[in-house]
């Protein structure tokens, strides 16, 4: 927990990265661990890639961007080949299983590249509203930032009004993301 | 009227265009004249929404020139008023801000660096160093604080009313998109509840009294007709600039009494400029950063101090040799070399900086 991580999420507009990424630094901040979140948001966010570089510590954070990312996460074709930029011997690369066409894009220098079927997961087991909630139970799981239940708080907080005016969706979004923790889970162990 | 918008201190995380609106809240700015433009649309954007709520104002107008022009005109009717551009607005409120120069007009812009030149990108740079230091035919008769995180904007969003409106200069916050944009932690305070008092401001037109008989008439001019009558105006505008100039300036330095590399960085950069020193010190190297926060007037005595022990000075900035060249400027007749680390429109971070340092042996 006490080391600082470097994370980038990059998916396709809709994937809902932008928002994982702000319920997981607001998580951190509630905490009292210093959080540190940029998008990036250029004129091509509409119809490109989207990312967020999000860098959590104990200490006040340096330069907003990063070169070289502790953990990257890539949901789509496009986000892969992307991100191979932020990727070095020290970087955990993880993308979504059901991409096709990238093997050869995969950042051959990563220390460790993991497929998870998270898109596969959220359309069939759960719903894929909660695709992106997926995603940041894995990111949690795969950098310990913030613990389960400081994600679950941070999720009531963004979502609660909702879960007052059905208690389900609740259930569904926590179910989503510890799916997220196993999926990292099972490719680690 | 509502309560204070800000009340004790308060933990953060926000924007750095929220930051701005809060800020200015804060330090009770009466009214916000602005036109869109990004990375600084979420000051307007906060603003509009939270103004209401305090009772305070806001006027969009057609253009940058024109926001500019009405920024000059609610402050002359005595409002604590302030606008916030980026880029091309930066350059279309040139004009209005060279007047509020010449008639030492107290108004506060918030700049947003966006990557030029043109309409370059909407997202980063430190690239309007020079347009915002010395923009318009004028002298630079201007306050320009940059800032590097989401703490310093707040405090000095505050400061710039002040500055403004104590030494009647115009006062710009120079940020830049990531700031605009990111969010981290800062604490917000009630200035009042620190020790700071708000600097009172008054009517410049309009003013109550009879002129000539209650008080001294006032002779508002940007126009002279005469060489002599201009050349006798810009003098004293010059002499009150340089006489109040050092209780002004401000500075940071890390390391810089034995660095033999002293980095000059400014803005957002000075994250990067001090993780690198962190870094080469543990690696056993001589090096340091000065930092100037207000970039005019810049903090010269205080430079010529830290690079007493330097054998060259690296400037690092996010364009093409802007601060470097002020550095070069203030610091005529040192003998020490100047090289640059000059990255236009793009981010830079510690590590980079680190990596050249050894590099370049």
């Amino acid at each position: 927990m006490a080391r600082e991580y470097k994370i980038a999420l990059a998916g396709e507009g809709g994937q809902g990265v932008q928002s994982v990424a702000s319920i997981i630094v607001e998580a951190a901040n509630d905490k009292g661990r210093e959080a540190l979140y940029i998008p990036n948001f250029g004129v091509e966010q509409r119809g490109g890639v989207s990312i967020a570089f999000i860098q959590i510590a104990d200490e006040k954070i340096g330069s907003p961007k990063f070169k070289i990312a502790d953990i990257v996460v890539a949901l789509s074709d496009r986000s892969v080949r992307r991100t191979a930029q932020y990727v070095d011997h020290r970087t955990t690369f993880v993308y979504d299983a059901s991409i096709k066409g990238v093997e050869d894009d995969l950042p051959k220098n990563a220390a460790k590249i993991y497929a998870i079927p998270a898109i596969e997961v959220a359309k069939t087991e759960l719903h894929p509203r909660v695709f992106n909630i997926i995603i940041m139970g894995a990111v949690i799981e795969a950098t310990k930032v913030i613990d389960i239940d400081s994600a679950k708080e941070a999720i009531e907080k963004k979502l609660g009004y909702k879960f007052e005016q059905d208690p389900k969706l609740r259930e569904l979004n926590f179910k989503a993301l510890e799916r997220g923790v196993e999926l990292v889970r099972q490719v680690t162990n | 009227m509502a309560d204070k918008p800000v009340k004790g201190e308060k933990r953060f995380f926000v924007t750095g265009n929220e930051v701005v609106a809060w800020a200015a809240l804060a330090a009770n700015a009466e009214i916000m004249y602005g036109y869109p433009i990004t990375p600084q649309n979420e000051v307007m954007h906060y603003w509009t929404r939270l103004a209401p709520k305090y009772g305070r104002r806001f006027l969009q107008t057609e253009d940058e020139i024109s926001a500019g022009f009405t920024t000059v005109g609610g402050v002359l009717s005595g409002a604590r008023a302030f606008t916030a551009t980026a880029g091309p607005g930066n350059t279309l409120m040139q004009e209005s801000m060279s007047m509020a120069e010449m008639m030492q007009i107290p108004t506060v812009v918030v700049v947003q660096q966006r990557g030029g030149p043109s309409t370059g990108t909407v997202i980063y740079s430190q690239q309007e160093v020079t347009m915002t230091c010395f923009g318009g035919n004028g002298e630079g008769f201007r306050v320009v604080y940059s800032t590097g995180s989401h703490q310093e904007l707040y405090d000095y969003v505050i400061k710039a009313f002040n500055t403004a409106w104590k030494y009647r200069i115009p006062t710009f916050v120079l940020g830049d998109g990531y700031q605009a944009k990111m969010r981290e932690s800062l604490i917000m305070y009630d200035p009042e509840e620190r020790g700071i008092q708000m600097v009172p401001t008054e009517k410049i037109v309009g003013a109550s009294g009879v002129p000539g008989v209650d008080r001294e008439p006032k002779h508002l001019r940007n126009t002279y007709n005469t060489e002599e009558e201009l050349y006798k105006v810009v003098g004293d505008l010059a002499k009150h600039y340089w006489q109040v100039a050092p209780e002004i300036e401000e500075y940071e330095e890390f390391d810089c009494a034995d660095a033999e590399t002293v980095i000059v960085a400014h803005g957002v950069v000075t994250r990067a400029a001090q993780g690198a020193v962190k870094e080469l010190r543990e690696q056993g190297k001589k090096v340091g950063h000065f930092r100037p926060i207000t970039l005019r007037p810049f903090p010269k005595k205080a430079m010529e101090k830290a690079i007493q022990k330097a054998k060259e000075i690296l400037v690092v900035e996010s364009a093409e040799g802007q601060l470097a060249k002020i550095v070069k400027a203030e610091i005529y007749g040192s003998d020490i070399p100047i090289t640059g680390y000059f990255r236009p429109g793009m981010g830079i971070t510690a590590e980079e900086i680190v990596e050249y340092i050894l590099n370049k042996g």
